[in-house]
């Protein structure tokens, strides 16, 4: 078990592994394009929440 | 090595719970390019394999969800409804049990972990904003949270593999005391109580109304704190993958940081040999223990002590943290990381619970939560109260409120935007097993006829190639990866492996 020193692994260099290097290519994930908001936004944000979200949410049980 | 692996909520408009299978399926089936697409072997899974040496028939199953069973709604079990990917990462996404889920890749660091769990929200907005497209429109939601409010709860497991030859009713025995108590860092709190528990305004955990067992092999209903499955997804002679269930899905990376770090210290002091002194730490009762710690109002969290009297959770925490700063300090920069946040949170936690609003989900929301409930002269039984906890678990970042939190820089944060930037398409540079994986889904998917956790199998012309994955979770990563930097074809691929590894069997083998 040396999983708790193996972070100093992450200062190596890698070898880029291009295409898997690329980012932010195709229709895949991209960095989420969202201006920084304020405190006031955040309570916007919270007004703006339906309070009868939480009664209609129903899901199956998981694991 | 260690991995998360979450099981989103999702909401769909104009969907219903009995609809959810095929709702995570389609979802699911939506996931871009380059992936490995609906080749997950699942006749390499054991989840009904029991560490205590039997495996049972069955796992039990929720009463109450059964219902959507009748109706005709499969229990996701068949192939085509699971929609397995396995993404460029190494990562998995699938849909398990109505539930969009993402593994991360191995890990080898808790760095990298949280930047791959994290990563893990963005594909979840990335495939609910392609599903909502598809329909025309209609909203399409995912929460990183473990409840409905309504009695369904869902996981959040961590695995971590560890050395078989400790006895596992000593890690039960060792770690039972623990798990009871991490919530009090690790918890993503909850409004109200479910499935029975007694009423509380507020409570630490998501996910503690629901245990209701020490061990056992079950987890999709009669929860136990310690769940017992015998499932290594590795060398079954060398190693156990402990299949932690009793954890919150967290957004703040402190919370991750210790709820992962901390187990990981524990583990590594079990493989020294050490053991709590059941007398300081051992429970009257684990079980009743879980559930009052996260509905305890006076944030004492006091519970009674098998050996009599009680102690408080934090003083539990410190018989650990005290063993492992004895003798773990130094081992690396990550470990000293985690020894210094958990006494930092454990002191605050007994001082100031409050005040870790910037750093653990639960005081996170609590904060957030208690100002708009006063500002809004709301009493906590208010519907609209389990609404905003809701949404605290969008990974929408237009709309989830721990999302705002942190766009406005008021949560601490263990790793870059940049980092989870990387993680989306890359494998954790750390994890071997993970590089090869990530590779054949970048560069060949479509060669890949079937893959687990731990091999895949490759077709290159007319042969087929099986590549045990199990065997390079010790190499070192730096090697792997540049043997297989300019590997292009599943022939290269092996060929690059075989030259690493040299002759060898499978450990995994049959």
């Amino acid at each position: 078990m040396d999983e708790l020193k193996m972070d100093d692994r992450l200062t190596r260099p890698t070898v880029p592994m291009d295409p898997v290097r690329k980012t932010g290519d195709g229709d895949g994930p991209k960095a989420p394009d969202v201006t920084r908001p304020d405190s006031r936004s955040i309570l916007d944000r919270m007004k703006k929440v339906d309070p009868k979200t939480a009664e209609r949410y129903r899901q199956r049980s998981g694991q | 090595m260690i991995g998360i692996e979450t099981e989103y909520g999702i909401w769909v408009e104009g969907k219903g719970a009995q609809d959810l299978v095929a709702e995570a399926t389609y979802l699911v089936q939506g996931c871009p390019p380059p992936c490995i697409a609906g080749k997950w072997d699942y006749s390499r899974e054991h989840p009904r394999r029991d560490v205590r040496g039997f495996t049972v028939s069955q796992l039990s199953i929720d009463p109450s969800d059964a219902q959507f069973e009748q109706r005709g709604a499969p229990h996701s079990t068949d192939i085509e409804v699971r929609a397995d990917r396995v993404l460029p990462s190494g990562a998995r996404l699938y849909n398990d049990h109505g539930h969009p889920e993402f593994s991360t890749p191995e890990c080898t660091s808790l760095t990298e972990l949280i930047a791959h769990d994290r990563a893990g929200e963005t594909w979840m907005q990335t495939l609910a904003e392609r599903r909502s497209k598809k329909l025309g429109g209609t909203p399409v939601a995912l929460y990183k949270n473990n409840t409905d409010f309504h009695g369904a709860s869902y996981g959040t497991h961590e695995s971590y593999l560890f050395a078989r030859n400790i006895p596992f009713d000593d890690v039960i025995q060792s770690l039972l005391p623990f798990f009871v108590t991490r919530q009090i860092f690790a918890g993503a709190g909850k409004v109200g109580s479910e499935n029975g528990a007694p009423d509380a305004n507020f409570q630490l955990s998501q996910r503690a109304d629901f245990f209701s067992a020490i061990a056992s092999v079950d987890t999709l209903y009669n929860r136990p704190i310690i769940n017992t499955r015998d499932e290594p997804h590795a060398d079954a002679r060398r190693f156990r993958r402990l299949h932690v269930i009793c954890g919150d899905a967290n957004f703040c990376e402190v919370a991750t940081l210790l709820k992962c770090g901390t187990t990981l210290l524990l583990l590594r002091l079990l493989e020294q040999g050490w053991r709590p002194d059941p007398s300081l730490v051992a429970l009257a009762d684990p079980v009743a223990a879980v559930k009052q710690i996260s509905a305890d109002q006076s944030l004492k969290w006091q519970v009674k002590r098998a050996s009599g009297g009680s102690i408080g959770a934090v003083d539990i925490q410190r018989v650990y943290l005290l063993a492992a700063r004895e003798k773990l300090t130094g081992l690396s920069p990550e470990t000293d990381l985690v020894l210094a946040e958990w006494k930092d949170v454990l002191d605050k936690l007994e001082s100031d619970p409050l005040g870790l609003s910037d750093t653990l989900d639960w005081a996170a929301k609590y904060a957030l939560l208690n100002e708009f409930r006063e500002a809004e002269g709301l009493s906590w039984s208010d519907p609209y109260l389990k609404s905003l906890d809701l949404e605290y678990h969008n990974v929408d970042p237009g709309a989830g409120l721990y999302l705002a939190l942190e766009q406005e820089g008021r949560v601490r944060r263990i790793v870059t935007d940049a980092d989870v930037q990387i993680a989306l398409k890359n494998p954790p540079a750390g994890s071997p097993r993970a590089i090869a994986r990530g590779i054949a889904a970048c560069r060949f998917p479509e060669a890949v006829q079937s893959v687990t956790w731990s091999r895949m199998s490759l077709t290159d012309g007319d042969q087929t190639r099986k590549v045990a994955l199990a065997r390079l979770g010790e190499a070192d990563p730096l090697v792997v990866t540049e043997a297989l930097a300019d590997v292009h074809t599943p022939a290269a691929l092996v060929a690059a492996l075989d030259g690493l590894l040299g002759a060898g069997e499978d450990p995994e083998e049959d």
